[in-house]
């Protein structure tokens, strides 16, 4: 999926999810509309309810809208079938959670290596990848450690290091901060900050205002919709805490 | 389409072995199961050879003469026993008229009588010995040997008679017996003979040679007002060339004889063994099959484990979803497993029941036969329990949504 500059990495035209029937039906998505270029750090903000999580699920082709248009790298992935969105997630894209989600059974390196399986690389070259990767997150020295014997900070880490296993065009983290103490949890974000530096283009979902420091665009939901919608100056200092108040000029 | 067998095998080992216990219990369904039928057909094969396996050492230029019109192959039944009780067809007059056939070799009558047996205190009441009136060419086509002495000939005295072993010891408490006097219905007989043990109870001529007494055909119609009965008359060609047309000739006699009716069939090679071959085979089969029932039970331990398996899983499906796992990539994970299961059982089955086919033969008159289409029986019957079985837990385990599952407790 290669695309031109211009084409955005994902667009979403009035996306809608509703939840419940009749008189218990809610909307947790109601129409957004939004357009994420490459490159791009966006941080969603808001609170609990708010369908931030649900966005972040569809954009992650883990659940399907009931309405609109999702589009990836210019493609509308929202009607191809449950088979089609298994190779988009394993090739595209890159997943990181509030709770690591690491297979408990599996080691590190192995649970690294894992999004290579389902793409179908041979078992060797799959250990040599997530060794690789593994190095650059200075965590060699763990990697036959299991996931309960990992601190706070380093599952994570383990955990980002998967994400990233399969060069993925976009990488998602739900929370990734959410379980971690403020020190992992600037690790954390050091790390996340430099992938964006080094061109990924990533969507975080994160209650912590401090953490929006690190992103280009804050994006603020409220009720299912795009509340506001900040382009941020960078770098940022760790300690600076900005909270964008103004509603956002459309992104072009 | 990439399947990732490997990775599957690699996983499901590493799953099975995590829960060693749990595993080994499932297996044991499957084992059990495939240990039974195993042992039954292993057994089966070997009674079914057993049989064939005296004609083959004959030189295959065997036939012999049957009353009654012979039973169709596949047509296994009983009726075995009902012959048993019916009147005989063959007669003496069809005995001589195949005397001259030509390229004959041999032929013996065989007269089985069942009555009681006397020698000094000791009675035998008939019910597990034989006598059996023949001529002496039994010896060519009996499949039977001397140990002792001679067997009857045309030329000793009518009252005579050659004595199996284990009748010997049973009657005279001695395996030598040659010249001691045993009674049948008062009539005395002189043991000349003793035969060789053969442990073979179940062969070609109905009778459990160690276990009868043999004497001329002339004596064994006294006891039936002159009139032979013959059950059965074995027959053999001078080379295994001429034995199509010996029994060609000898069919067309015997019809003559008998007004062109067919109530005789003449049989060579395994048709010989068929009608004791199909009532083994028969009755192994029925119990194998009953056996099979307890796979049943193994499989739904399958099932009902790798449920288990799914349920305690259910994150980590959530999570390969997640990383890029499609449906059927889970199905295949989940399949693999219940099929290292079922296979793993099915192995350890086919060997636990060899072990107790050949516990058994030791209470038997034979060895159980190794046969290859019995191991794929047992490979087969592995593979349709896992696949079966385990086919509903991995489809569930797909159809899994995957935001649900990462929400699920660890």
């Amino acid at each position: 999926m290669v695309s031109n500059k211009n084409t955005p990495v994902i667009e979403l035209r009035n996306l809608t999810k509703r939840y419940g029937l009749g008189a218990s039906e809610h909307y947790a998505l109601n129409g957004v509309d939004l357009k994420i270029k490459k490159g791009e750090f966006v941080a969603i903000m808001g609170p609990s309810g708010c369908g931030k999580t649900t966005l972040l699920n569809i954009l992650g082709l883990l659940d399907r809208s009931n309405d609109g248009e999702y589009l990836l790298d210019g493609k509308n992935v929202e009607r191809l079938s449950s088979h089609r969105h298994a190779i988009i997630r394993s090739k595209h894209i890159g997943i990181i959670f509030q709770n690591f989600n690491l297979v408990p059974r599996l080691n590190v390196i192995e649970n690294v290596a894992l999004p290579l399986t389902y793409k179908g690389v041979s078992h060797t070259k799959r250990l040599e990848k997530a060794s690789e990767i593994l190095k650059s997150f200075h965590l060699s020295e763990r990697e036959y450690y299991m996931p309960w014997q990992l601190s706070g900070g380093q599952t994570q880490r383990v955990a980002i290091a998967r994400a990233l296993v399969n060069e993925p065009s976009l990488i998602l983290a739900d929370e990734p901060t959410g379980n971690l103490d403020s020190k992992a949890s600037h690790i954390i974000m050091r790390e996340l900050s430099d992938l964006h530096k080094r061109g990924n283009t990533i969507i975080m979902v994160t209650h912590n205002p401090d953490l929006t420091s690190y992103a280009s665009r804050v994006i603020t939901m409220l009720d299912g919709h795009i509340a506001t919608d900040t382009a941020m100056r960078k770098p940022k200092k760790d300690s600076s805490i900005k909270r964008p108040l103004h509603t956002a000029k459309e992104e072009k | 389409m990439r399947l990732l067998i490997g990775t599957h095998i690699a996983n499901a080992y590493q799953s099975l072995t995590a829960n060693r216990m749990r595993t080994v219990l499932t297996m044991l369904g499957v084992t059990i199961g495939v240990a039974s039928v195993t042992a039954i057909l292993a057994l089966m094969d070997g009674a079914v050879n057993l049989v064939g396996s005296q004609i083959n050492q004959l030189d295959g230029n065997i036939a012999v003469i049957r009353s009654g019109a012979h039973k169709a192959k596949d047509n296994f039944s009983l009726s075995q026993t009902q012959t048993q009780y019916s009147t005989t067809t063959l007669t003496e007059d069809d005995l001589l008229a195949i005397q001259d056939t030509k390229h004959l070799a041999a032929v013996a009558p065989l007269m089985n009588l069942r009555t009681s047996l006397r020698a000094y205190g000791e009675t035998l009441d008939g019910t597990n010995h034989s006598v059996v009136a023949t001529t002496p060419d039994l010896i060519k086509i009996g499949h039977i040997e001397i140990r002792d002495g001679q067997f009857i000939d045309s030329v000793s005295d009518a009252n005579t008679a050659v004595v199996g072993p284990q009748l010997a010891i049973d009657l005279f408490g001695t395996e030598q017996a040659i010249g001691k006097t045993l009674r049948i219905r008062d009539q005395a007989f002189i043991v000349i003979g003793v035969l060789k043990r053969t442990n073979n109870p179940v062969n070609y001529n109905d009778v459990d040679f160690d276990r009868s007494v043999l004497v001329s055909l002339e004596s064994g119609k006294a006891f039936t007002q002159n009139v032979a009965q013959i059950q059965q008359i074995n027959l053999k060609a001078d080379t295994k060339e001429h034995l199509p047309a010996v029994v060609a000739s000898v069919k067309k006699t015997i019809k003559e004889n008998h007004q062109g009716e067919n109530d005789f069939s003449v049989l060579s090679g395994q048709e010989i063994a068929e009608p004791t071959s199909a009532l083994f085979r028969g009755l192994s089969l029925t119990s194998a099959i009953v056996a099979g029932i307890s796979l049943i039970v193994g499989g739904v331990g399958i099932m009902n484990i790798m449920l288990v398996n799914v349920a305690e899983r259910t994150r980590e499906i959530g999570i390969r979803k997640a990383v890029g796992a499609s449906n059927n990539d889970i199905v295949w994970q989940f399949l693999i497993e219940s099929l290292a299961i079922s296979l793993g059982g099915g192995l350890a089955g086919f060997i636990l029941g060899y072990i107790i086919a050949l516990g058994a033969s030791a209470i038997l008159p034979f060895f159980p036969a190794f046969s290859w289409p019995i191991a794929l029986t047992a490979f087969l019957i592995s593979v349709i329990i896992g696949v079966t079985f385990g086919m509903y837990p991995a489809i569930r385990a797909a159809q899994k949504d995957p935001i649900e599952s990462l929400r699920h407790a660890q």
